[in-house]
């Protein structure tokens, strides 16, 4: 959000809809009305001032009507702007807050203003509502005060919010004792929503997880469930964490009733535990409904008005649900998030980049006007004026550190000139209060105490450089991850190794040295890796865009999975894949990528920007690109020796019945005839500690959809799974249908698996059914192993090597930031798309695709990039000449060059290191220093660690 | 807003003889990797041992001898080098340096009559923030048997008074 406000290129209208659209793609004509706020946002300073004055006491819709707010308010603490609003329908004209506003923000006569802009796309995120708990009478939402809804729950549980983050009983505001989330509450056609929300089984997980942090009198934590689905990528560690920590018992079930206890207000909930076959009676002081989403009030006026129409279930249409997750019915209009169907964080983030890209195909000529202007440098120079900033970060670290005694304990130190504190430094007031530090205290050094320097250093770096300040000398000390949320329960301990690690930030501020960026040229074209649907998807969005994009695949084909006989029918459309490849190959060579089959990329040199990729194959060159996009997908599990694969006859892989499904006629046959009975097992090599511990995603969905097809040929089709996890679009209705049409689920219990039977060819599976509580035996004929999928090797290997770009320890790539950052890799301009990156299904895969495309395009879209100037140079007084650095350096930077005088010295080319330090470490002389990791700035640390805390 | 009161002064912590004494554990962590880690031990709030404290350098192979003796110098009851997983390292082969560099600090710490148990090398991914809180955890509790360095202020402070009941 607060990127986004502060975005040059970026006009944040608040307050305002969309009251109408004409034009096509490419020339869109919106017109949008912005309500008056009746402060203006240029003059508020937002000092709250006002508020202090109204007496105009009111629910503050944001938290639920939680936590009380005036009639002039801010919506919540990060908003941007920054500027307060004055609710209208409350306010009682007093002129209170016109008198105190000291900067005359305060309008009463401000209009409504109605603007028109012309745009060549549209991006519709506007996002869910929650399902109205009040039309589900049995749950007692509304009638009894302690049934509260998730998001109350995690409006108490924001460290800024109304209990600072601890959980309190609305009926008489305190700590429950005992905790019971209901889950699928209106989802999963329970009396509201036909589909999976997705969000919600890991939201509760985690819920238990920070209660149990902080409140430890909350002694149980109850999640009645239905399937736990854990889908994404790392979310069964997180489930298995929270079983290891007993963080909440997990009781399989639906609530009958929920009754309240007259006085106490304590709820009983009724429940059939569907595992141990008992009614049972479960108390809790508080019940959390984990609610649905819904889609939001406007979402139908804003789809009318757009001209792209509502789904099935009244979220914003999609196109070709099955295959593109961001395309709406009309080119130039594209949706993101959960305006078209509830999303978790990391797949809303990269529709949101996807949908950027396919926007960018009707943009034209504006992207390059983001040249920063140049900044007049401020005078940094003489002996250190230091200022410290301690962040609150809400309370995630005031919660546990006292923030008061580190502001004091920085004030004391040698060279600082002050030591502030804000509630949220990252915020643009807080950044404002950084700015207005450094020029009120003429400060040449500044050190953030706040969150981790990996992700917030160039936050505020670019606040500083915005006004001349040279961003190499700030410090950052990391008193969040690493201290407030690591050791919350020694607070004594935490807050001397607070003190400590500020002491030590200022150290090495105090040795900082102002350095300069280079800049060298940017290779304007991409290349991507791998041929599958997301290699395709990718080279088509940057093609468009007129980058030149060469696409190199292994095989003679494109298509990957998804070409002849793979695939057969794609869940949950049942369109042939056949059909969707073709429109995604013909929409390929519109695009004019240049297409390489039969090859291989032998090796990648170079950095972002200059890259030099030699390929094999169809052509033998060396070409230059400025971004590379590995879309190499995955490798199924191999089940040979398990549930009889590889000894018995009809045992086959869901990859080998949907290639016999691909067989004309398209019949699936056991010794010549139809199989009477078939049987899937799911979760072959997935879930599993031994192999791979994650879920593989689309093998659920496969299965019932295999489960359906087999069904609909005549055989009785029992499917064994673990959970259900059918949270893609359409897949819960295809559950249900399978349900329908006969097929039996059967439950495999924890830690058990399924018995095959038969000597030669399979007959029958055995399995112990925990919902009927019985061993059951059904016969089969075919055997259907649902596979997870794995990396595929050598190439992940090969590609690690070469690119040195980390992998996950579930042996995919590893995303940089599942949320901030799904599709960039450790190295900087290699991006992943696909199952290159961990299981997923088409729609998913796409829109990873169209997201690594858009951040590609970032680099791209520039003619130079910008050179890290924390690099190692040399000392030519105190350099032998030994050539030990040039020696070691892996990216041959150093060179031994004449002097003039036939001495050799060394010489660092700057583009070419990568500020390792490696060889500073070195050099026998001493003659390499690594710019902004000097050993003076590393000293000066350690010195002052040891001053802090002498010992004890 | 605020809700933590602490009773620190601002006063160097001193023993003072009745609280439990603690080790100090400096900790070096290359930026993308085991500093990453300790990030991820964060997000996912895995409570560890607070007694360290940690400086971030690019690579481990920038981490050299003189860093470590000088953290012994200054009283350090333990360091901790930490670094990518081979074939991790965001520069190559920084930790098959860092190695190098560890094996002549160890000798160089022998030679001054360090405990080697006082010294140690571990690879840590970003993944890996289970293991980066426990090994904090399991090398504190070593450093905590060990006790006071040999080089520590507290422990000449009691050999001093050693030597005075001595004579
Ligand atoms: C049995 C089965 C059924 C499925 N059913 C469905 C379904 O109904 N609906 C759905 O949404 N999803 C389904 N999926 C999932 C879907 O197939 C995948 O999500 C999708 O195909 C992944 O695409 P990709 O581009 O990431 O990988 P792939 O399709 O695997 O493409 C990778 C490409 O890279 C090429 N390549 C590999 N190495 C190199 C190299 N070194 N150099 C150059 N090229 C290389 C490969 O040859 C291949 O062409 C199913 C999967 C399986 C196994
Ligand atoms: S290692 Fe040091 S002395 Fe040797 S060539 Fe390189 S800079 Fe010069
Ligand atoms: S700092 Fe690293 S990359 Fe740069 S020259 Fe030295 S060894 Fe090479
Ligand atoms: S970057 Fe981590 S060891 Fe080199």
């Amino acid at each position: 959000m607060m990127d986004a406000g502060r975005h040059p290129l970026i006009e944040v209208i608040t307050n305002a809809e969309v009251t109408g659209m004409s034009g096509g793609p490419g020339d869109f004509r919106v017109q949008v009305r912005k309500h008056p706020r009746y402060v203006d946002e240029e003059k508020c300073v937002a000092c709250g001032q006002c508020v202090e004055a109204c007496h105009i006491v009111q629910g503050n819709e944001f938290d639920y009507n939680l936590k009380a707010r005036k009639a002039i308010y801010r919506p919540f603490p990060q908003s941007v702007p920054a500027a307060y609003v004055i609710d209208m329908d409350h306010c009682k004209k007093c002129w209170r807050c016109v008198k105190v506003c000291e900067p005359e923000a305060i309008d009463f006569d401000m209009p409504a203003r109605d603007y028109e802009f012309e745009v060549g796309s549209i991006i519709i995120a506007a996002g869910f509502q929650e399902f109205d708990a009040s039309a589900l009478g049995n749950y007692g939402y509304a009638r009894f005060p302690n049934v509260i809804t998730s998001l109350e729950l995690e409006r108490m549980l924001n460290a800024s919010g109304v209990t600072k983050g601890h959980i309190v009983r609305p009926s008489d505001q305190q700590t429950p004792r005992s905790i019971l989330f209901i889950q699928c509450v209106g989802a999963r056609g329970e009396g509201g929503r036909p589909y999976c929300s997705r969000f919600c089984c890991m939201n509760a997980v985690k819920d238990s997880l920070l209660i149990r942090q902080h409140d430890p009198e909350v002694e149980d934590i109850t999640i009645l469930y239905t399937d736990l689905r854990a889908f994404g990528k790392g979310f069964d560690d997180f489930v298995r964490r929270s079983f290891d920590e007993q963080s909440a018992h997990y009781l399989r079930g639906r609530p009958s009733k929920i009754e309240e206890e007259p006085g106490s207000q304590n709820l009983t909930v009724f429940v059939e535990d569907t595992l141990e076959h008992q009614l049972k009676r479960v108390p809790a002081d508080l019940v959390v409904l984990s609610l649905a989403a819904a889609p939001s009030d406007g979402a139908q006026a804003l789809a009318a008005m757009l001209e792209v129409g509502t789904d099935q279930y009244g979220f914003i249409a999609r196109r070709d649900p099955a295959v593109s997750a961001v395309e709406t019915a009309r080119d130039g209009i594209y949706v993101c998030g959960s305006a078209a169907g509830p999303q978790v964080i990391p797949d809303c983030v990269a529709q949101a980049s996807a949908a950027a890209a396919r926007a960018q195909m009707f943009l034209t000529g504006s992207r390059s006007a983001d040249e920063k202007q140049e900044v007049e440098p401020l005078d940094l120079s003489g002996s250190p004026r230091v200022g410290v900033l301690v962040c609150h970060c809400g309370i995630n670290i005031s919660g546990v550190l006292d923030i008061d005694d580190l502001t004091a304990s920085a004030a004391q130190i040698d060279g600082v000139v002050v030591a502030a504190e804000h509630q949220f430094a990252c915020s643009s007031v807080g950044q404002d209060k950084l700015i207005e530090l450094v020029k009120e205290h003429r400060l040449n050094r500044v050190v953030v105490a706040a969150c981790t320097p990996r992700t917030h250093e160039p936050v505020f770096q670019e606040t500083l450089s915005g006004i001349g300040f040279n961003p190499y000398l700030l410090e950052m000390v990391n008193i969040r991850d690493q201290c407030s949320w690591v050791h919350a329960t020694q607070p004594q301990e935490a807050q001397q190794k607070a003190r400590t690690l500020i002491r030590m930030g200022v150290a090495r501020a105090k040795n900082l040295k102002p350095l300069m960026e280079g800049k060298s040229p940017m290779t304007r074209a991409a290349l991507v890796i791998g041929g599958g649907i997301a290699g395709i998807q990718a080279a088509t969005d940057l093609a468009w865009q007129g980058f030149p994009v060469v696409l190199v695949e292994k095989t003679g084909e494109l298509g990957g999975r998804l070409r002849a006989p793979n695939l057969k029918y794609l869940y949950p459309t049942m369109q042939p894949a056949e059909k969707v490849l073709k429109q995604k190959l013909m929409r390929l060579k519109d695009s004019g990528a240049r297409v390489l089959l039969n090859s291989e990329v032998e090796d990648i040199t170079g950095y972002v920007g200059n890259f030099e990729a030699t390929l094999s194959g169809a052509v033998d060159e060396k070409i230059q690109i400025g971004a590379v996009i590995l879309a190499t997908g995955a490798d199924l599990y191999d089940p040979a020796g398990e549930f009889g694969y590889g000894r018995l006859t009809g045992v086959i892989t869901s990859e080998e019945l949907e290639q016999r499904l691909c067989h004309k006629p398209a019949a699936v046959q056991v010794n010549g005839a139809p199989p009477r009975s078939a049987a899937i097992i799911l979760c072959v090599g997935s879930r599993d500690e031994e192999c791979f511990s994650g879920c593989s995603r689309y093998c659920c969905p496969t299965g019932i959809k295999q489960a359906i097809l087999l069904s609909e040929q005549g055989s009785d089709v029992t499917v064994f799974y673990r959970d259900i996890r059918t949270v893609s679009i359409g897949a819960e209705e295809m559950y249900r249908k399978a349900r329908g049409l006969g097929v039996l689920f059967v439950r495999i219990p924890d830690g058990r698996k399924p018995e095959v039977l038969g000597t030669e060819k399979v007959t029958g599976v055995r399995c112990y059914d925990a919902l009927l509580d019985r061993t059951l035996e059904v016969e089969a004929d075919l055997l259907v192993l649902g596979v997870g999928m794995r990396p595929l090797e050598p190439e992940t290997s090969k590609f690690h090597d070469i690119l040195k770009a980390s992998l996950g320890l579930d042996g995919f790539f590893l995303e940089r930031h599942p949320e901030l950052a799904p599709v960039e890799t450790s190295v900087e301009g290699v991006l992943i798309a696909g199952t290159v990156q961990g299981p997923k299904d088409i729609v998913d895969t796409v829109a990873q695709a169209s997201a690594a495309a858009a951040k590609a395009t970032v680099f791209l879209a520039h003619d130079q990039v910008r050179l890290n100037p924390t690099v190692a140079v040399v000392d030519a007084e105190k350099c032998r000449g030994c050539g030990c650095c040039a020696e070691i350096c892996q990216f041959q930077a150093p060179k031994l060059v004449d002097d003039g005088s036939g001495v050799f010295i060394a010489e660092i080319n700057a583009s070419l290191c990568k500020g390792c330090g490696t060889c500073a470490s070195w050099c026998p002389s001493g003659a390499i220093s690594a710019q902004h990791f000097t050993d003076r700035q590393v000293h000066a640390m350690i010195d002052a660690f040891f001053e802090t805390e002498a010992a004890r | 807003m605020t809700k933590a009161k602490t009773t620190i002064t601002d006063q160097p912590v001193t023993a003072t003889g009745t609280e439990t004494w603690q080790p100090r554990i400096l900790v070096f962590a290359c930026n993308w990797c085991s500093y990453a880690g300790a990030d991820t031990a964060g997000v996912g709030r895995m409570e560890h041992e607070p007694h360290f404290r940690m400086i971030r350098v690019m690579c481990s192979g920038r981490i050299q001898p003189a860093f470590v003796l000088k953290a012994f110098e200054k009283g350090a009851d333990g360091v901790l080098v930490s670094g990518c997983h081979f074939g991790d390292c965001h520069y190559i082969f920084g930790n098959e340096r860092a190695v190098e560099q560890f094996d002549k600090t160890m000798n160089m710490v022998k030679l001054l009559g360090i405990e080697p148990g006082r010294l140690r090398l571990e690879w840590i991914s970003a993944a890996e923030g289970i293991r980066f809180a426990e090994i904090i955890n399991e090398f504190t509790e070593q450093v905590r048997q060990l006790g006071p360095s040999p080089l520590s202020s507290k422990r000449l402070d009691d050999l001093r008074i050693e030597e005075e009941i001595d004579g």
